[in-house]
């Protein structure tokens, strides 16, 4: 397989123009704070926002192609693309063949100069007083994970845009072949994991649980090849509604007896491969199949679900399990560093992940949505991710302490459309009141 | 009987065994150490709660090597068996009455996936009105379910059915759950003289343990266990059947396997269980009575004192009531012109006791027609004494000459 590399990302809806960054720059690479020499330009952009003039790394980069001197080079392993002084003639055609004015003139050298991500630790990026600039690692996953045995077959049979997929994926290749897979009625086996009349294209062993069981048909599992010496991973990947209602007592018995589980919750906030019904874990005023829009009776319109959702990862801390932990796939390099965590964790105990997953199909949006609106859950503070473990207690692992309005993420799901402001104001409140919560877990934990 | 395949017996007589005293409840426990299981999990329940505090001590003591799981419901302790069982162990519970109930979602579909998995049912009437006494009702309410289910009649015979269970389990015809039934309070209480086979004697009886070759979740061989099937289209249909067919089949040759294995007890260690029909001074009776499970020892004391009065009466007493041994009952009921069923449970539907309904349709393959009457007694733990079967023969003896009532007669309904 290729290789992956990190890059420098741009979020324009959040950039001023203030400039901070080509002074980090400059300052970092020539000394001084003169704008005028730093390798990132910040320009005004067609629709009176800005954009970026700034080396991308290409992976097929045009200044390459048309140096006549061969001065400029890829760098197979950090991808940036390299300039030689020694080679080059000073012709500029490499600032006539970048697309994105990467590459240029630096006045006080009589050089081009262009950008070398400061060796993977780039002086521009902390320097935004907004955090407009994200220096994305994520490739590390990808070079790391990419040429090992992709553990299911092409041909899941997801919906369009959903990330459990990925999810399913990722998680296999990491766990390892030595693995036995629970995947009980839901979403993961509605795509295919157990297969239809025989066939399958799962290629580790894999069976539905019942979805009441699914913790103690693994415990029984393990149990039995810890007693005959093996090491194999007792895995689950489960359903926010099978393990929060009706599956939660033999979740909650395995956890207490710290069975050596590895249990994974694919919460997408209701019974979504069953048609969208309620679940403990739906939110306060999401629109599901069972909590549908109406006038009512009795004067009392009906406006979604009226009660709110049960934190299933708090109750798990609450189990003292091994290791419990939220995640979503908009933050991989985050939901990668705790899987490789529980995963250790449940050769010695029980651990659970919780990982947020939005459905195009049952919230209503735009199948191309989906990391943005698992994005926008984080940076309004409705999900917070965090980690837990008995000996270090709870911990926010990317916390936001400037969310956007709660109506930022809302507004991007067809399930909330029909909220009335108390519905909102309410939403915000429990935002508030869980953060407040969580916090004070974490206060609690360290002291 | 096919006894072809029976290994033949290190030794002529059988060893001497240890004789010990003990009740039902403990005699489970030494059955199931002597069977080795792998693992065993276990939910307290009246009157099943002795029986799994003598496991865990069994276990706690070093006297049995198995993996104990106190699980958090009876849902869950079939589950984390049915895990162990995938993966390759053998396995033990048991239950009753609610936590059978309870059971119900794994309990059906163990044998679906054809799991050898051993639970004793220490029968208990079924709630509501509320009771913790005996009674079958927990166990009939669940004989349609593809289990193997076999009622003991003493305590010696809880002991050594307890272990044959997990070979009758685990034989390659077979591959299905069994359950091996004692009574609540009688049999789970009951104290008696036992007979303790010796562990290496056991060993040599059960052979090579091979639980899971059919059905695995196991990284050295992956495959999706339990795939979904079924549906009007594609090979659905087809698959459906087969596993269903797969099971009916398991179950009827289970029949036979039943028979070999009771046989080979017979032979490895000298006692002789009637394996699927017991017939009781049967020899020259013009009718019979029929029973199941403890309640047969007052029956048949009952039925040497009519005997003695020079009625020809005589007893049928089942031990495997599921499946269903239609031809082994019908060759008993070949000269039998009247019959008196007695249960202890109760079957709403048919207005009668369920083992009553069961034997009306054996006897339409019969071919001829045999008046006959449903007695329901012993419920909740109530005693069904040899006064009660005396009523029970004089009832059954009018059946030759008188109309046979509809409605059931309900034993201790004026006690």
């Amino acid at each position: 397989m290729g290789r992956s590399y990190n890059t420098i990302a741009f979020d324009a809806a959040k950039c001023d123009g203030c400039g901070d960054c080509m002074t980090a720059c400059a300052t970092a690479k020539v000394g001084v704070g003169d704008t005028a020499r730093s390798r990132i330009q910040v320009v005004g952009s067609a629709d009176d926002g800005f954009e970026l003039a700034l080396c991308r790394q290409c992976g097929d980069p045009k200044c390459v192609t048309v140096c006549p001197a061969g001065a400029l080079t890829k760098d197979g392993t950090s991808g940036v693309i390299d300039w030689s002084a020694a080679k080059c003639v000073d012709c500029l055609l490499c600032t006539v063949g970048c697309a994105y004015a990467g590459i240029a003139l630096d006045a006080g050298t009589g050089h081009v100069a262009k950008c070398d991500t400061c060796a993977g630790a780039p002086a521009c990026v902390p320097a935004c007083p907004h955090d407009a600039l994200t220096y994305i690692t994520t490739s590390r996953i990808y070079n790391e994970v990419g040429d090992w045995e992709d553990l299911f077959a092409p041909g899941l049979a997801g919906c369009q845009g959903c990330n459990t997929e990925l999810l399913m994926r990722h998680t296999l290749r990491r766990v390892g072949p030595d693995t036995v897979l629970a995947t009980p009625p839901g979403c993961v086996p509605g795509m295919g994991s157990v297969g239809f009349n025989g066939t399958t294209g799962t290629k580790v062993p894999v069976f539905h649980p019942l979805l009441t069981n699914t913790a103690a048909m693994l415990a029984g599992i393990k149990r039995q090849y810890k007693r005959v010496g093996r090491e194999v991973t007792a895995l689950a990947i489960a359903g926010d509604g099978g393990a929060s209602d009706v599956g939660f007592q033999s979740l909650s018995g395995a956890a207490e007896r710290n069975e050596q589980i590895l249990f994974m919750v694919v919460d997408n906030e209701g019974y979504m491969n069953t048609g969208m019904q309620r679940s403990s874990c739906t939110p306060y005023g999401a629109w599901t199949s069972t909590t549908p829009i109406g006038e009512g009776s009795r004067g009392i319109p009906s406006q979604g679900k009226t009660q709110d959702a049960k934190n299933l990862p708090l109750i798990m801390v609450n189990h003292r399990c091994e290791y419990v932990a939220t995640a979503s796939t908009a933050y991989m390099e985050d939901l990668y560093d705790k899987l490789d965590k529980a995963i250790q964790a449940s050769k010695v105990g029980f651990a659970y992940l919780h990982v947020y997953s939005p459905c195009t199909t049952g919230w209503r949006f735009p199948t191309d949505q989906n990391m943005e609106v698992a994005r926008k859950a984080v940076e309004t503070n409705f999900v917070m991710l965090w980690e837990y473990t008995p000996g270090e207690g709870l911990r926010f692992t990317r916390p936001v302490d400037d969310p956007l309005p709660v109506t930022e993420y809302l507004k991007a799901m067809g399930r909330f459309r029909h909220l009335s402001p108390d519905q909102i104001s309410h939403i915000q409140g429990k935002v508030v009141e869980n953060l407040a919560f969580v916090k004070q877990m974490v206060h609690r934990a360290s002291v | 009987m096919t006894t072809a395949t029976l290994e033949t017996p290190s030794q002529a007589k059988p060893a001497k065994q240890k004789v010990i005293l003990c009740e039902g409840n403990e005699a489970a426990a030494l059955g199931v150490a002597l069977a080795r299981p792998d693992m065993v999990a276990v939910y307290p329940i009246t009157p099943q709660s002795s029986l799994v505090e003598h496991v865990a001590k069994l276990i706690a003591d070093g006297r049995m090597d198995a993996d104990i799981v106190d699980a958090e419901g009876e849902h869950s302790v079939l589950s984390v068996l049915q895990g162990a069982a995938l993966a390759g162990g053998r396995t033990y519970t048991a239950t009753c009455g609610p936590g059978l109930a309870f059971m119900f979602e794994p309990y059906f579909r163990t044998s679906g996936m054809r799991l050898p998995i051993v639970m004793s049912i220490v029968t208990r009437d079924g709630i509501t009105p509320q009771s913790v006494w005996g009674g079958h009702q927990d166990a009939m309410t669940v004989r349609e379910v593809g289990w193997v289910q076999l009622y003991c009649e003493t305590v010696q015979e809880v002991l050594d059915t307890t272990v044959m269970a997990f070979k009758i389990a685990e034989h390659h015809d077979v591959m299905l759950p069994v359950n091996v039934c004692l009574d609540g309070n009688y049999l789970s209480y009951g104290t008696s003289r036992v007979e303790l086979p010796g562990q290496a004697e056991v060993d040599a009886f059960m052979g090579v343990k091979d639980v899971n070759w059919h059905v695995a979740l196991d990284p050295l061989r992956p495959m999706a266990v339990d795939p979904l099937t079924g549906g009007s289209g594609g090979k659905g249909p087809s698959t459906f059947v087969r596993y269903r067919k797969g099971q009916c089949r398991g179950m009827q040759n289970s029949l036979r396997v039943i028979e070999e294995i009771h046989e080979e007890w017979a032979q490895r260690f000298g006692r002789r269980f009637a394996p699927l029909v017991e017939e009781y001074r049967l020899d020259g009776a013009d009718y019979a009575i029929m029973t199941l499970g403890s309640m047969t020892g007052a029956a048949k004391d009952a039925i040497d004192e009519a005997r003695d009065a020079g009625k020809r009466i005589g007893l049928i007493k089942l031990k495997t009531f599921s499946p269903f041994p239609v031809e082994a009952l019908l060759k008993s009921l070949k000269n039998v012109q009247a019959l008196g069923v007695v249960d202890r449970s109760v079957g709403f539907r048919w207005n009668c006791g369920p083992m009553y309904q069961e034997t009306m349709g054996a006897l339409y393959r019969l071919g001829r027609h045999i008046p006959s009457m449903s007695f329901i007694g012993g419920l909740a733990g109530a005693d069904i004494t040899v006064g009660h079967f005396h009523r029970v023969i004089e009832a059954t003896e009018k059946l030759m000459t008188g109309p046979a009532p509809t409605e059931p007669v309900w034993l201790n309904e004026k006690d």
